[in-house]
């Protein structure tokens, strides 16, 4: 007789059949019964009218019958609370029960019972079996104290079964002592704050002594909750290594990987010259590589998980490249997964060898592999320098093929192969041009669309390759749609004379024809930058992009640095956070690697650093490499921060016209993704206000603009230029700074804004100046504190002092500037406004005035013109007055008004200048009188600049 | 920690369900099969996830075994689990199939409620659960020492059939009573898995052997085995003893029970086995065989008059003389569009068909002698034949079984009982290699 043909009833009324079977006097047919009940539960069937029958054949002495009795109870207390009740009195029997077996089995079902009125009942037995002589119900107790728990938390607390679980953890048995560190583990989890699992030194030893002794599962749950403790030093960092690492060569790789997460995150306590880390780098290795001959589920989990630690120490595996070869059979999620690794292992050491398999796997015949593989390839270019040629020269072998997937994703990676290395591989793009016709997938379409808009002055048919993608224009996708017309603005900038029908053909196309808002928008600032600046178009469209690097694939260090400390659970396998993806409390704790300390300083508390911080914002995550052409429109859009040209108020009706109704939609829809670009747009100024408007350089949002537009318009502040780019990204490896001058309060100010313009984070920014004709220095450090990570842009303030060593450039006001990050230390040049250096105290007694005057010799007076100026002589000199221009007297002959003015530089010198303003005439003439005469041209240009602004 | 177990049959249906924590609904086995049925070939099968519950699972015996969780588990752990949880309804029931489930679900239950305490797992060791399990195991077809039908390796999954004189892996461990002609057997099987990957120019660019020794103990008690392994064999790159003839291997793990102290002087593994079926030591070497790689071959690839492609091949068993390999197959890829195949093989017992599907050209050689050499021609008809279609053909892969062999060399001296086993105690051991992952490239 087997079990099987308990699934088969099907009759009606066999409900009150097995009522009867139940009842009966016969053990066997009362097993035989609860047998046919078990069976119809798993199968979905309602069996729960049967509840006081089967509970009634609870009274037994069989353990066979009494086990499926608990069974059942188990499935169905929850929904028959009161009936529960019944078998409360049996439990309770149960536990006192000579044998320990039934013991046991009574209180481990009792707990499973999840009914509030039972509780109560429990705590009596329970109380008992945590002191139970025989560690099999001990065990059994100390799993149930979680489950009570999970019930009522507060009841647990009452009773003080806490207390008696940590005691547990010094129990002989390491069965129990496994079972009282997971439970722990998981009532500490939902109470973050409480010290529950009190590790500390002591606590430590005893569990790395229980580890030596339990089952495999129990070392597992022994080496979770060591990952959670931070050694106070070095030295015992590395003595809990020493006693964790024998777990490496264990069979049971859930073993393995536990111990491989506690050694990754003690490591990063040990300081790196010592003999032991290279030791224990190199035990890592092996365990890993043993994990990849397991079947492919695990091999799959495996892979995830040496993914990041590669990421995270490269060294470990750099010799293993090897074992990431994919085999014909593996399934296709493992092989994608040992692409993905073998690109981060490749260096220039083994790229031949890297390169030669994936030119094998890009013939294979799985069409998502070879798609991998061949972007892998791309990937091998960007990442190691030294191979790009061969790289290239491969792709191109494979676009031989003309497997029209292949091409499209060799077409793909080339694209960016040319954004990191520009100018040197343009001589494919005929081979490329071929194969034009074969590409239907949007992203390819789009790459290729770039390439011909990028070297459009390279390649002579541009013109005729763009158009014929146009005329189809509404069916393709946004991806190519957006590109194109970006393409053909980028065509028509470089050959403005015979493409002009076609760039008013794509952007009527754009801003009539089409209902995306996004190209719309991007065709209207395309059209309002060319009919009003060409120059300024030129300089924005066509501007020097900042080079991708290998780093966009790459994890975000806080965020891998979180996933490394949950090494071997499902985080490592989605690659996200707990908090991601786990609900409620428990997946709420951020943990961190722990910080470096030295025996020498040992931290007081062992709780300090002490991994648990609620209020952490959620890691930002880097953009994978599908992003990336995202991120090339973007980048055409950005004002590349150079020079943008300011736009006088009296710009042309013209370009008001343009402005008409588009301007409300585009800032009011699309500030949040043109904002921070649409500062390099001209027409922007003229919509802020009538006040004269000096566009900030730097994409700084609208709000700045704002500011930026009020501060300007106050008469009597100090003029400051509008921030000019002083550093190209392209000449500091994507750090971008830009600035101005400022004097505040009679300090003299830097202004710097200081942008990430490439993909890694950059911090440890300093900055120095060289020697200066006027003593210019920083009078302190330069401010910026947080890491500044990609596309971020950070203001500061730098206050300056003019006590620095003295030396005289040329011109006069060249500053000379040094500025390091982490990265690698730039130099630049810029120059400064004389005026900054005019001091408050510049006015001049009138008599000293005139003694000074005359005393200074009339060769070295200089005389300037200054145009177009239509300011009354009042105005003129409240103007300049903000600028620490002082009048000293004025005097009227006829039409003529003559302002006397001082000026006093930081370094002591005075100069002295007489302003001529005829009345109805533009043009103003200026005297300078010096005793150091050079200075003269550049009082000249800040008596200009302080005029015209 | 683990919120339900459950096992399912290929059609979805409910063998077994265990709710440990009472945290998610049972619906969540129609969602997993739902999920598990509805994934596309790429996409990794092992870890998924439906709102705010996470399934793991792995397919052994044609059925689904699966998990779920609710918190951040470590996967390992569970894939490690519901493998062990295979194994011991295999071990407890005597095959692994869905019938076999199905006619012994409360042995199943009691097992699980053993292995399985509110989601944290006790225990997978058969010593220990044997204290508790109640319930007897029912055979699905009653024993017969005549009946060989589906006699084999338990260890690999090979279609050879003429290596041990018992269906030994089919019957279940436990027996209590013992009219099934219960006899003391332990069987030791050494089982090896051969990558190998060479070049066009015929380099060897890869050999990999990943090796087990696996038993399956069938005595009811026994308190040691002493399994002593080849003296010269040693462990690790650097440690090279003697000249050429020994034994070695980079990499080596043990089950826990194996006791190793006199395992470095001696190559002694001590274990007392539990009933049922481990993996003792797990091994591995890469890049340096002991031998020359079993099978070489010389291919050329020519363009026929038309369209049609020539694909000669050579290929030689490199093993010794005395030894055979069973079940090769060959796998050539051809271009796509290929259209027919003609063929000319060297003996009757061969075959070759065109795979479309694959795109692809099976040649199957049943047995293959060491030393000996078999050539085949194949003329496949390829519309708009060009130099392109070339670089489609290859690489090469072969499948293949090598009984009685291993690769790294490594044999058992000898398998002890202490104390000596009364009456018949039959010991068995069994060696095999296969090819895991063989690529010749062209």
């Amino acid at each position: 007789m087997t079990d099987s043909k308990y699934f088969t009833t099907t009759k009606k009324g066999e409900i009150f059949e097995l009522k009867a079977e139940l009842n009966s006097d016969k053990k066997e047919k009362k097993k035989e019964a609860v047998k046919k009940v078990i069976a119809s539960m798993t199968v979905g069937k309602d069996v729960s009218a049967l509840f006081p029958d089967v509970v009634n054949c609870m009274q037994t002495d069989n353990l066979e019958l009494k086990k499926l009795v608990y069974l059942y109870l188990m499935n169905y207390a929850k929904s028959q609370p009161d009936m529960a009740i019944m078998a409360v009195n049996t439990f309770v029997k149960d536990c006192e029960d000579p044998n320990p077996l039934i013991r046991a089995l009574a209180v481990r079902t009792m707990g499973c019972i999840r009914v509030d009125k039972i509780t109560e009942y429990l705590c009596e037995p329970l109380r008992k079996c945590l002191k139970d002589e025989d560690p099999y119900v001990r065990k059994t107790a100390a799993v149930c104290v979680a489950k009570l728990h999970d019930i009522n938390a507060q009841l647990v607390e009452d009773q003080g079964f806490l207390d008696t679980l940590k005691d547990l953890i010094s129990d002989s048995n390491p069965m129990v002592v496994a079972n009282a560190v997971a439970a722990l583990s998981e009532i500490a989890e939902s109470h973050p704050n409480s010290n529950l699992l009190d590790l500390n030194p002591q606590t430590i030893n005893k569990l790395l002594t229980a580890l030596n002794e339990c089952t495999e599962w129990g070392q597992i749950f022994i080496l979770d909750c060591l990952a959670n403790y931070t050694p106070r030093d070095d030295r015992e960092s590395q003595s809990i290594c020493e006693r964790v690492t024998p777990r490496l060569s264990h069979a049971n790789s859930a073993v393995v990987l536990s111990a491989v997460k506690v050694l990754m995150k003690f490591m990063e306590m040990l300081p790196k010259d010592l003999d032991y880390y290279g030791t224990l780098l190199k035990k890592l290795a092996p365990p890993l590589v043993t994990l990849l001959s397991a079947e492919p589920e695990l091999q799959y989990v495996a892979l995830r998980n040496i993914n990041l630690i590669v990421q995270k120490r490269p060294e470990i595996l750099k010799h293993e490249m090897k074992v990431f070869f994919v085999k014909y059979n593996d399934p296709i999620y493992v092989k994608l997964e040992k692409l993905d690794i073998m690109i981060r292992l490749a260096s220039q050491a083994n790229i031949a060898q890297v390169l030669a398999e994936l030119k094998e796997y890009a013939t294979e015949v799985d069409v998502d592999f070879v798609r991998k593989a061949v972007r892998a390839i791309g990937r091998c270019a960007i990442k190691v320098e030294q191979s790009a040629e061969r790289c290239v020269s491969t792709l191109l072998d494979l676009i031989q093929t003309k497997v029209n997937y292949v091409v499209q994703e060799a077409i793909v990676v080339i694209k960016d192969i040319f954004r990191k290395y520009p100018n040197k591989y343009e001589s494919v793009i005929a081979t490329l041009c071929e194969n034009l016709d074969s590409l239907d997938e949007p992203e390819a379409r789009a790459a290729m669309i770039w390439i011909v808009g990028e070297y459009a002055e390279r390649i002579d048919n541009a013109d005729e390759l763009l158009e014929s993608f146009l005329e189809g224009f509404h069916d393709e996708s946004t991806q190519v749609q957006l590109q194109l017309l970006t393409a053909i603005v980028k065509l028509f900038l470089k050959k403005p004379t015979e493409t002009q029908e076609l760039v008013q053909q794509v952007l009527s196309l754009a801003t009539q024809d089409s209902d995306n808002p996004d190209l719309r928008d991007r065709g209207y600032i395309y059209w309002r930058l060319l009919s009003t600046d060409p120059v300024a178009a030129k300089e924005v469209v066509l501007a020097e992009k900042p080079l991708i690097s290998e780093e966009t694939d790459l994890i975000e260090p806080t965020l891998l640095d979180e996933l490394i400390c949950h090494i071997g659970t499902l985080a490592s396998v989605y690659h996200k956070p707990p908090s991601a993806f786990v609900e409620g409390s428990r997946g709420v704790q951020h943990k961190r690697l722990p910080a470096r300390t030295g025996s020498g300083e040992s931290a007081e508390s062992p709780d300090v650093g002490q991994s648990v911080s609620v209020s952490e914002a959620p890691p930002a995550v880097i953009p994978s490499q599908g992003d990336l052409l995202g991120d090339l429109l973007n980048l055409d859009l950005a004002p590349p921060t150079t020079n943008v040209p300011v736009v006088p108020s009296s710009m042309q009706m013209g370009a008001m016209d343009l402005l008409g109704g588009g301007l409300d939609s585009l800032m009011g829809d699309d500030s949040e993704t043109l904002g921070g670009d649409l500062g390099g747009s001209p027409a922007m100024g003229v919509a802020v206000g009538g006040a004269p408007v000096t566009m900030p350089a730097v994409g700084g949002g609208l709000g700045d603009l704002f500011d930026l537009g009020g501060g300007v318009g106050m008469t009597s502040g100090f003029y400051s230029p509008p921030k000019t780019v002083w550093l190209p990204a392209m000449k500091a490896k994507g750090l971008e700074i830009s600035g101005t001058f400022v004097r505040r309060g009679g300090v003299i100010n830097v202004d710097l804004s200081l942008t990430n313009k490439a993909m890694s984070v950059m911090t440890d920014f300093a900055i120095q100046f060289n020697k200066n004709s006027f003593g210019l220095s920083p009078a302190g450090p330069l401010q910026v504190l947080t890491p500044l990570s990609p596309n971020q842009t950070v203001e500061v303030s730098l206050p300056l002092g003019t006590t620095g060593p003295v030396m005289k450039m040329e011109p006069l006001n060249n500053l000379q500037v040094a500025v390091k990050n982490n990265i690698d230390v730039f130099y630049f040049s810029c120059h400064y406004p004389i005026s900054l250096l005019f001091v408050e105290d510049g006015k001049m007694d009138r008599q000293v005035f005139l003694a000074t005057w005359k005393d200074i010799p009339s060769e070295n007076e200089a005389q300037f013109q200054i145009k177009d100026c239509h300011l009354s002589s009042d105005a003129a000199s409240n103007k300049l007055q903000g600028s620490n221009i002082f009048t000293v007297a004025k005097r009227t002959v006829e039409v003529q008004d003559m302002l006397y003015q001082s000026i006093k530089l930081t370094n002591g010198i005075w100069v002295l200048a007489e302003l001529r303003i005829q009345t109805g005439n533009p043009s103003y003439t200026l005297s300078v009188k010096c005793r150091a005469p050079e200075v003269a041209q550049f009082v000249y240009q800040s008596y200009e600049l302080i005029l015209k602004n | 920690m683990i919120s339900q177990v459950f096992i399912l049959s290929s059609k979805g249906d409910h063998l077994i369900y265990k709710d440990f924590r009472g945290e998610a609904d049972k619906d969540a086995i129609s969602v997993f099969y739902e999920m598990v049925t509805a994934l596309s070939g790429d996409q990794p099968p092992v870890v998924m996830s439906h709102k705010d519950l996470h399934f793991i699972h792995v397919k052994q015996g044609g059925l689904y075994w699966v998990a779920s969780m609710k918190i951040n588990a470590s996967p390992f752990t569970i894939i490690e689990f519901l493998n062990r949880l295979a194994a011991l309804t295999k071990d407890y029931c005597g095959s692994l199939s869905e019938k076999s489930v199905r006619m012994n679900f409360t042995l199943i239950y009691e097992l699980l409620d053993e292995m399985v305490d509110y989601g944290y797992i006790q225990t997978t060791s058969t010593d220990i659960l044997k204290n508790f399990i109640q319930t007897e195991a029912v055979s699905s077809k009653p024993f017969s020492l005549f009946d060989l039908s589906n006699v084999g390796l338990f260890g690999a999954e090979t279609q050879q059939s003429k290596v041990a004189p018992s269906a030994a892996a089919s019957r279940p461990i436990m027996s209590h009573h013992s009219e099934q002609g219960g006899k003391n057997e332990i069987f030791v099987d050494v089982v090896e898995r051969l990558s190998v990957v060479i070049g066009s120019n015929g380099v060897l660019m890869k050999a990999d052997v990943e090796g087990e020794i696996r038993v399956k103990c069938f005595l009811p008690t026994c308190s040691e085995m002493r399994i002593g392994l080849n003296e010269e064999f040693s462990i690790g790159k650097s440690q090279l003893r003697g000249y050429g003839t020994s034994v070695h291997v980079d990499e080596c793990s043990f089950h826990q029970s194996v006791k190793l102290d006199e395992f470095d002087t001696y190559r002694i593994l001590k274990v007392c086995p539990s009933q049922g079926e481990q993996t003792l030591m797990q091994y591995q070497l890469s890049d340096e065989l002991p031998c020359a790689p079993p099978f070489r071959l010389f291919p050329t690839v020519e363009k026929d008059y038309g369209s049609r492609l020539l694909i000669f091949l050579k290929l030689r068993c490199d093993l010794p003389p005395k030894s055979t390999a069973i079940n090769v197959s060959v796998t050539v890829p051809v271009p796509k569009g290929s259209l027919s195949l003609s063929q000319e093989l060297s003996s009757p017992e061969q075959t070759a068909e065109l795979q479309l599907k694959h795109k692809a050209v099976l040649w199957s050689i049943p047995r293959f002698h060491g030393g000996s050499q078999l050539s085949a021609l194949f003329k496949v008809e390829v519309p708009g034949l060009s130099s392109a279609s070339f670089l489609e053909v290859g690489p090469v892969s072969l499948s293949f079984e090598l009984p009685k062999q291993t690769c790294t060399g490594l044999q058992i001296r000898f398998l002890r009982l202490s104390p000596t086993q009364q009456g018949l105690s039959q010991r068995w051991v069994r060696y095999v290699t296969h090819s895991d992952s063989y690529t010749i490239r062209i």
